[in-house]
């Protein structure tokens, strides 16, 4: 994991010839502002499983921002997990972002393939406290989760791009405090505006021919409007309903969780040959007998660089066969 | 597995006592210089720290405590790290510890102890010193 963390480049090649590697069932990302109660959401959701069903492993893998001037790094979500210190079936891993933006960390889908490998049934991935376009979580998790908390903005914050689109579920955190129920409600009337933006879509589409209930919604969520929930985590209030609602949406979506899975494969596959690509290209530019002079062709204008990049993209394919 | 960057510490606090300030100094100068630091809170048993260092792959363990328990606690880590199989892990300890006692944790296993008023710049040098020259093994 170590490894994986520090090399994520060299993912693929780890995996090399691994066909049938299990991966867990259900991988949830929970995202949100900080301090709206990411980790402890993820405390008493890791609690709720392990009672529920006290076979299954659980991961988490919980990333904090890397200091940008020094490098180094806090990692301060374990704090809020010790309890399941000592639980063998729970395995939490603290990531640091290490200068990568988007609310993770580039090792975090290796470790997080680990994590199937060692048999977890549920992975939550805690992202960095974001802001308004950390999404990255949204390419790798199956659910999203939005931790929100009373105190962050009025209805005009719901309105903008970003986290409030990639949210499969919203938690109202802190239901306790003041500005919960107006902070559910803003939320509430929010989402409904991008569920008629999915109506007239629908609409449009289907020429009047049949209502939204008759067949998908168009959107870019794809999974229909998201649950919103109200919780006092601190205090394990509505924890039991987030639960309920996620295994809902594992039940019932089947159909776009497979799409899903299969969009992130084919980013994976990109990736991957693209690592691959880069990884020839340095060797074939490292060789600097043949490539040197016709580096002096472009240079001196013989040859352009479109030309010189069309004749490398062969000639690292060709190194493909000869590998064969 | 070696790191390009510098290594992961964990910095926890065993037993009784609350005094976090120096737990979450050492934390901040460390991260300042450049370390991973995992931080795991006060009131921790060593059972709950061992098993997170072990889970985070950690290089060292920094314990901090004021409750005059380090005797006991300290000795409980070391041991049950070694029970895990991770006593590559490098213990260092720091806190209200009387130093008569220094010499004892010593020849148990701990690195070293930063008593109160130790400088930023020796704890960091002083770990620099002893993970780098593990690393280079």
């Amino acid at each position: 994991m170590t490894f994986i963390g520090d090399h994520p480049q060299r993912l693929p090649e780890l995996f090399e010839g691994m066909t049938h590697w299990p991966q867990a069932r259900l991988v949830v990302g929970v995202t949100g502002a900080p301090g709206s109660g990411k980790s402890t959401v993820t405390d008493h959701m890791i609690a709720e499983y392990r009672q529920r069903f006290p076979q299954r492993r659980i991961g988490v893998i919980a990333v904090d921002p890397s200091s940008p001037f020094t490098g180094g790094a806090v990692l301060g979500d374990r704090v809020r997990m010790m309890r399941h210190a000592t639980d063998p079936l729970v395995f939490i891993r603290s990531l640091a972002s290490r200068g990568h933006l988007g609310g993770l960390t580039l090792g975090a889908k290796g470790v997080l393939r680990i994590m199937g490998l060692i048999g977890c049934d549920v992975v939550f991935i805690e992202t960095v406290g974001v802001g308004q376009s950390e999404v990255e979580v949204a390419g790798v998790a199956d659910l999203v989760m939005v931790v929100l908390a009373p105190g962050q903005g009025d209805s005009v914050q719901m309105l903008k791009a970003g986290l409030m689109e990639i949210g499969d579920l919203f938690v109202v955190n802190k239901a306790d405090l003041p500005g919960a129920q107006t902070l559910h409600r803003n939320l509430l009337q929010s989402l409904s505006l991008d569920q008629g933006a999915e109506h007239d879509c629908q609409h449009a589409k289907s020429a009047g021919a049949g209502t939204a209930e008759d067949g998908p919604l168009i959107s870019l969520r794809k999974k229909g409007l998201p649950d919103v929930f109200m919780a006092a985590a601190n205090d394990h209030v509505g924890i039991d309903e987030i639960v309920d609602g996620l295994e809902a949406k594992v039940e019932g979506h089947s159909d776009q969780w497979r799409q899903r899975r299969e969009d992130m494969l084919v980013d994976e596959i990109r990736e991957s040959v693209l690592e691959e690509a880069r990884r020839r290209l340095d060797q074939t530019l490292g060789n600097n007998g043949r490539a040197g002079d016709r580096l002096g062709q472009v240079l001196r204008g013989e040859m352009s660089v479109a030309q010189m990049a069309q004749e490398l993209l062969e000639r690292t394919a060709e190194s493909k066969r000869n590998l064969k | 597995m070696a790191s390009e960057g510098k290594p992961r510490i964990l910095i926890g606090k065993p037993g009784l006592d609350g005094h976090d300030r120096g737990a979450k100094y050492v934390a901040h100068i460390l991260r300042d210089a450049g370390f991973e630091v995992i931080y795991t809170g006060i009131r921790r048993t060593p059972e709950q720290i061992v098993e997170a260092a072990v889970q985070e792959d950690v290089a060292a363990i920094g314990l901090s405590l004021l409750s005059g328990a380090h005797n006991e606690l300290f000795k409980r880590v070391l041991d049950l790290l070694k029970e895990k199989g991770a006593s590559d892990i490098v213990v260092f300890g720091g806190g209200v510890i009387p130093e008569k006692d220094i010499p004892g944790l010593k020849a148990m296993g701990i690195v070293e102890v930063f008593t109160p008023g130790t400088s930023a710049k020796t704890i960091v040098e002083t770990l620099e010193r002893v993970l780098g020259s593990k690393a280079g093994q």
